[in-house]
């Protein structure tokens, strides 16, 4: 059981503070934020999330920007508390529609008694939204959501693209839109997170997806939902790792999952036959299914690096990106970022010419170079040429002292592993009633990078 | 709902407080409302609102449930400072708690069991016994877990009042919210009491196994992580609850496919069948794997856990290292533990693979995370024979970059590869010569100093290259001093020509002449002597051949290994250590685990001059030695019988007897080293106290075939800094004859850090025999002081000064007093002193004191009934981080 829960701001500053158990010193905030900032002065490292400080555990979880912590004096299970960490992170935005630091001042009221709910004598009792709203009396106040950067990897939708509705992200799941009706709608994301590393020849070295079909309801009375998905949909490799698996499954076009697991709601009856799942969603934010896929897939993105001497004392670095994804698509936000050698003292670039958005920075700092494009369509193809020159001689070799290159994009409307959401169905209330459906894709780098 | 909650954190002109309260008493609703939530804002930020507590408790009578919540909160908070007044919501509470809202009833008893006060508490039981047979689901879960609360507060009134036997009836309730709830309090009140209370019979096994598929995923966690403790009967019974946890492994939530997890590992222990072991092995994989895809913070926590996993079961995921491949994106606690296992799962079959992936690390960033990485390619070299020519190619190539700490580390790991396969890669020295000058870091000039030493015959020009670090000697750190020191012994040996010589001179005055630190004042001692006496001898003991050093990539000890994996899925398996090294609250179970589990893997690691040195200095060996002690000896084994069982003999004795059955022909000594592992050598010791001081009584017996002398002793860092305070008196010991002695010892010599604990590792040497390493057990009642009694006003006034916190009691449900004045006599015996006594209904209550060295006091208050089995022991210390060792003490003595 846990004994204390805290949220600290980045600076420390105490916002939210709730002692459950009163068997853990008063200062436990202070000696948890001192601890956590000299890790990092001391080793230059992060702090591990679970620590222990004079017998006290403590056990922190950052989001968006906040410190979340629990303290415990036992020896309890350290993925509940951090699990539980980030439900509550989940929970109070499911409330507020947006979580900040702003937005959990304005509803501390409501905010302890949501934790009081959710945790009695340092026992986690419930953390469905749907749940708590039966004992749930504060309303939220709600903020200026436009300018406030929202939480979770649902976050992508609200940057560029016009098709999305972005005001559903921010709207909490008890307040009512102004004019007093509720909106009937509901949100089905897929997104995937890919990581990729490329050999310094451009093969595939390791490939990974991790999936999640998210779902937001703002639907009343609660009806169910049907999700189908690729009927085709594999689970589990067979055996080892085989070539012919790789072979038949990306032959034969079925999406393999390694491996997938499912919320708590989901019933699986019919899954194993015709790959559909029912589900009643409670209200507020969560994973219907989690997956992970280490087969085949085509990286969106092929990465070459090219690294010429050009004297002892200067060199050049030639990056160009492909996307090969359909023309129809287009990538947002990409950052390229590679690490150069410690000596190198000044850099400078050469785009092609006419590029637009598009831009090249030399961290000194650290010694990164970075080339960032606002889009990038697909099927096309771009270069940048970086000189740079030395304050000293290389040691012979500059690319073992240079790289990997490394890259993060957002692709909406696309995901590589193919799986799909073929149809949505909601059980009828009656013959006028037609929500909004809103079945959304989207890819986002996790670690994408080629050795060079 | 008027406008934001921030405005409550703005302050007024006139004065807060008194326009609060104003506001508090207003006859307008919407104003006390708004009042209550401004005083709520003002506590949270740490302001003093307890003088508003009777405005405030006057809100509480309302029927609005935000209301009630606010002034409910204030009151947690308030209560302990305001005990007068709380009594003033008692009435509200006791109503509310049969209110006809199954909110409000339950709202009343979970704010009254988080109110510490007694006169509350007096009054929540009857709510309580009402709400835990409560129709509505919420009251009763609530009601559960405001058992824990009281039984937190005062365990006697829980079990007074039949709390438990309820709790236990939840079990079978047909809501799985309160089933949960009802098994978190029951496994939180275990744990804190020593009585069996809440025992997992194979009937509350599978009503909680049903249970499970129907609670929420928290309750799994608290049902799965009770239901860890229950032994199946028999492998189909294991196989049976496998079959029923299996499908927990699907699920979204972390913390249940851990526990899951854990719960499968165990009873995999009792299934025989190989079968279903490898088909739960392969199940068991991908949810271990997506673990990986989750947060990072929880990959973390996978990560440890899959540690251990792997150590224990190496097949599952012996396909899987790619997963542990580093991410760029990683942070570096994730990336320092997936280089971990990636070392554990490397073999023969992928060795390549993850030999690229440690070489492309080593050009990262992150100087920490480069330079395990390198360390990584040393260890893989170590494990796998075959590949230690790959790896060490690897290295040469770091090397050739001139990464300063990449070279200074591939050099440390080196010196590693050379210990394990002596007399193969010499030919990579000159490589590592070039790099000589770049060596600022102690570890790193150490080893390479090592190399020379160690092959000072073929490398041509080993005499320069020492001399070049000769010259900055007296400022080099001790580490490299005393390598220089024998590396120039080294030297001189194999190549005794002139310039080695004069090497050695300038080396040995430095050491001795010239330095203050006695280990390298003593080490050169010792070389210098035998140099002079016996060259020979000293080619004997220098160059000796070393022990082969092995693999440490599974270095947990297995009864480590074994206790962590029963507690994976807890913090425990997080820390890799056992939760008694951490714990602070929990008692403290009857055996103590070691902590230092390092030393044993260390010693074979650390260089041979250590060693050299004590054998150079261990004493003639044939003298017997004539102030052999024997007058002092109460010779544990001459210890007469005590016929009378009144506990005359203060020798320890007595307590030989818990560990030892005692039978007449034996040795009266716990054996601490029994003769099958210590090659014919059986040592039986024990601390004992007499006269005043504190010996380690022992007994050596030789069974081996040839005779055995130059004995020496050894201590290591121990909870009370106890070491030896003179020589280890052993007479050479002929096969077939025995020895004791009596070595006297002191206190608060090397004192371990950390968390008290009774374990005291000892090793032994002697001139024919490896070193023996063996753990003994402190008993704490040897530290008790003669003058340790106390007059009885000193006594009440010592009680009355410590603060209540320092009370800690615990029980001894086995002990029986029988005989008030034996057990006194019995326990003076001990240094443990009666004050007074009185008698409490049936009970005798006995009170006493001891006092341990540095004077601190303990004054004890034993509770019992005379004949019946049970006693209570309370005492109050200054330091009450030693009463677990107390209780023990105490428990022994009683039992005896």
């Amino acid at each position: 059981m846990i004994s204390q829960f805290f949220v600290l701001s980045q600076r420390g500053d105490s916002i939210v503070f709730r002692d459950y158990r009163g068997d853990v010193p008063k200062g436990s905030a202070e000696i948890f934020f001192r601890k956590v900032k000299f890790w990092k002065e001391d080793g230059g490292e992060e702090a591990p999330p679970v620590f222990n400080v004079d017998g006290v555990n403590y056990f922190h979880v950052k989001v968006v920007g906040l410190l979340f912590v629990a303290t415990s004096r036992t020896n309890l299970s350290p993925s509940l508390v951090l699990e539980l960490l980030q439900r509550i992170a989940r929970v109070i935005k499911d409330y507020l529609g947006v979580l900040n630091e702003d937005s959990l001042r304005k509803n501390f009221v409501l905010v302890y008694e949501l934790l009081d709910e959710v945790v009695d004598f340092g026992y986690v009792q419930t953390t469905s939204t749907e749940i708590l709203k039966s004992y749930i009396f504060n309303e939220p106040i709600m903020i200026d959501a436009g300018r406030l950067p929202p939480l979770g990897p649902a976050a992508m939708f609200m940057q560029g693209s016009k098709r999305m509705p972005g005001t559903a992200i921010t709207k909490s799941v008890v307040a009512n839109e102004p004019g007093g009706r509720k909106r009937e709608e509901i949100f089905v994301d897929i997104i995937e997170k890919i990581s990729i590393t490329f050999s310094s020849s451009g093969y595939i070295l390791t490939s990974e997806i991790d999936g999640t079909i998210q779902m937001k309801s703002y639907l009343t009375g609660n009806p169910e939902i049907r999700l189908a998905l690729n009927e085709d949909l594999g689970i589990g490799r067979a055996g080892g790792r085989s070539a012919y698996d790789y072979g038949g499954s990306a032959g034969s076009g079925a999406v393999v999952l390694d491996d997938c697991n499912f919320h708590e709601s989901v019933q699986l009856d019919s899954f194993d036959v015709d790959r559909t799942l029912t589900l009643v969603p409670p209200d507020g934010e969560f994973p219907v299914m989690n997956y992970r896929i280490t087969q085949e897939f085509k990286p969106p993105f092929r990465i070459n690096t090219l690294v010429e001497e050009a004297g002892s004392l200067k060199a050049e670095v030639i990056l160009k990106i492909r996307a090969e994804f359909p023309s129809d698509i287009t990538a947002n936000t990409i950052l390229v970022q590679m690490p150069l050698p410690t000596y190198t003292s000044r850099v400078s670039f050469e785009l092609e010419p006419g590029t637009v958005g598009q831009t090249t920075d030399f961290k000194e700092s650290n010694k990164r170079l970075e080339w960032s494009l606002k889009k990038v369509v697909g099927g096309s193809d771009h270069t940048l040429r970086a000189k740079l020159t030395f304050s000293q001689e290389s040691h012979g070799n500059i690319t073992k002292e240079a790289g990997p290159v490394s890259m993060t994009f957002t692709i909406p409307m696309y995901n590589p592993s193919r799986l799909q959401v073929k149809y949505l169905q909601i059980a009828k209330k009656s013959k006028t009633y037609n929500p909004y459906r809103w079945v959304r894709y989207v890819t986002q780098a996790n670690s994408y990078v080629a050795r060079i | 709902m008027s406008g934001h909650d921030s405005k409550y954190f703005s302050t007024t002109k006139k004065g807060e407080i008194p326009e609060l309260k104003e506001e508090l008493n207003s006859q307008y609703k919407d104003k006390r409302k708004d009042a209550v939530k401004k005083v709520i804002a003002a506590m949270t930020v740490g302001k003093d609102v307890s003088s508003l507590f009777t405005d405030v408790v006057n809100c509480m009578q309302t029927e609005n449930l935000e209301l009630k919540k606010l002034v409910y909160l204030y009151l947690i908070n308030y209560a302990k400072s305001q005990p007068d007044l709380a009594i003033l919501a008692v009435n509200t509470f006791v109503k509310d708690s049969q209110d006809p809202n199954p909110l409000i009833r339950a709202l009343a008893v979970r704010t009254m069991g988080c109110i510490r006060v007694d006169k509350i508490t007096e009054y929540l039981c009857d709510p309580l016994q009402r709400c835990l047979k409560d129709d509505d689901p919420y009251v009763r879960k609530t009601a559960a877990i405001c058992v824990a609360k009281l039984y937190d507060i005062n365990a006697e009134l829980v079990e007074d009042r039949g709390f438990l036997d309820a709790l236990k009836d939840l079990i079978s309730d047909n809501n799985p919210m309160v089933v949960a709830n009802a098994v978190a309090a029951l496994a939180e009140i275990q744990e804190s009491s020593s009585r069996p209370i809440f025992e997992i019979t194979s009937h509350t096994l599978s009503k909680l196994l049903t249970a499970l598929n129907e609670c929420t995923e928290w309750g799994q966690v608290f049902i799965l992580d009770a239901l860890s403790k229950y032994k199946a009967a028999d492998a189909r019974e294991a196989e049976n609850i496998v079959e029923r946890v299996t499908p927990r492994l699907q699920h979204a939530n972390c913390a249940v496919v851990l526990s899951a997890v854990k719960m499968i590992l165990q009873q995999m222990e009792l299934i025989t069948s190989t079968d279903v072991v490898r088909n739960l092995c392969k199940k068991m994989a991908p949810p271990l794997v997506t673990l990986l895809s989750a947060e990072p913070e929880i990959q973390y926590v996978a990560l440890r856990n899959i540690n251990l996993i792997v150590q224990k079961r190496p097949t599952i995921l012996a396909h899987e290292i790619k997963v542990f491949f580093c991410k760029y994106n990683d942070p570096i606690y994730v990336k320092m533990e997936k280089l971990e296992i990636m070392i554990k799962l490397a073999s023969d079959r992928n060795i390549d693979q993850v030999l690229l992936e440690f070489k492309e690390y080593a050009t990262e960033v992150d100087v920490d995370f480069v330079r395990k990485a390198v360390r990584a390619i040393g260890r893989c070299a170590i494990k796998l024979e075959r590949a230690a020519e790959r790896c060490i190619s690897v290295l040469l190539e770091l090397i050739k970059i001139k990464v300063n700490y990449v070279v200074q580390e591939a050099i440390i790991v080196i010196k590693d590869i050379f210990r394990r396969y002596p007399n193969t890669y010499e030919s990579i020295i000159a490589t590592l010569c070039e790099s000589l000058d770049t060596l600022d870091e102690p570890e790193a000039k150490a080893s390479m100093i090592w190399i020379i030493g160690e092959y000072a015959e073929r490398i041509d020009n080993a005499d320069e290259l020492l001399e070049s670090f000769l010259e900055s000697f007296p400022e080099e750190p001790p580490q490299v001093q005393l390598q220089l020191l024998t590396a120039t012994v080294k030297l001189f040996l194999k190549k005794p020509t002139e310039g080695p010589q004069q090497m050695i001179q300038v080396v040995l005055n430095n050491a001795t002449v010239e330095t203050d630190n006695p280990d390298l004042r003593d080490r050169a001692y010792i070389y210098w002597r035998l140099l002079s006496t016996d060259p020979e001898a000293a080619k004997d003991v220098v160059l000796a051949e070393k022990p082969v050093i092995s693999d440490d990539s599974n270095q947990l000890d297995p009864s480590l290994l074994d206790e962590l994996l029963s507690n994976i899925a807890t913090l425990s398996s997080v820390y890799h250590k056992p939760p008694e090294a951490f714990v602070t609250r929990v008692k403290t179970t009857q055996k103590t685990e070691e902590e230092e589990y390092s030393d044993a893997g260390e010693q074979s690691y650390s260089d041979s001059p250590a060693r050299v040195a004590e054998s150079g200095a261990s004493p003639p060996a044939s003298t017997a030695n004539p102030q052999h002690p024997a007058s002092r000896q109460p010779a544990a084994p001459a210890a007469l019988p005590d016929l009378l069982d009144l506990g005359m003999d203060n020798s320890g004795s007595a307590i030989v007897s818990v560990d030892q059955p005692a039978t007449p022909a034996g040795p009266p000594l716990p054996v601490v080293l029994p003769a099958s592992s210590g090659q014919g050598l059986q040592i039986s010791a024990q601390l004992i106290r007499t006269d005043g001081q504190i010996f380690y009584s022992m007994m050596f017996e030789n069974n081996s075939q040839v005779p055995l002398d130059g004995f020496m002793i050894q201590f290591n860092k121990n909870t009370f800094g106890l070491a030896a305070g003179g020589q280890l008196q052993v007479p050479q010991l002929l096969p077939g004859t025995s020895a004791s002695t009596l070595l006297p010892m002191v206190l608060f010599q090397n004192i371990s850090p950390g968390p008290a604990n009774t374990l005291l590792q000892v090793a032994i040497k002697n001139n024919q025999q490896p070193v023996w390493y063996f753990n003994d057990k402190i008993y704490f009642h040897v530290f008790f002081t003669e003058d340790g009694r106390m007059e009885r006003s000193t006594f009440l006034e010592t009680w009355k000064s410590l603060p209540d916190s320092n009370e800690v009691s615990r029980d001894f449900p086995a002990s029986v007093i029988n005989s008030v004045e034996t057990t006194l006599d019995h326990l003076a015996a001990s240094n443990m002193f009666f004050i007074a006594k009185r008698k409490h209904a049936n009970q005798e209550v006995l009170y006493l004191s001891a006092k341990i060295p540095r004077g601190i006091p303990f004054l004890i208050e034993l509770t019992a009934v005379i004949g019946t089995p049970g006693v209570k022991c309370a005492i109050k210390t200054p330091s009450p981080e030693m009463a677990p060792l107390f209780f023990e003490a105490v428990e022994t003595l009683l039992k005896s």
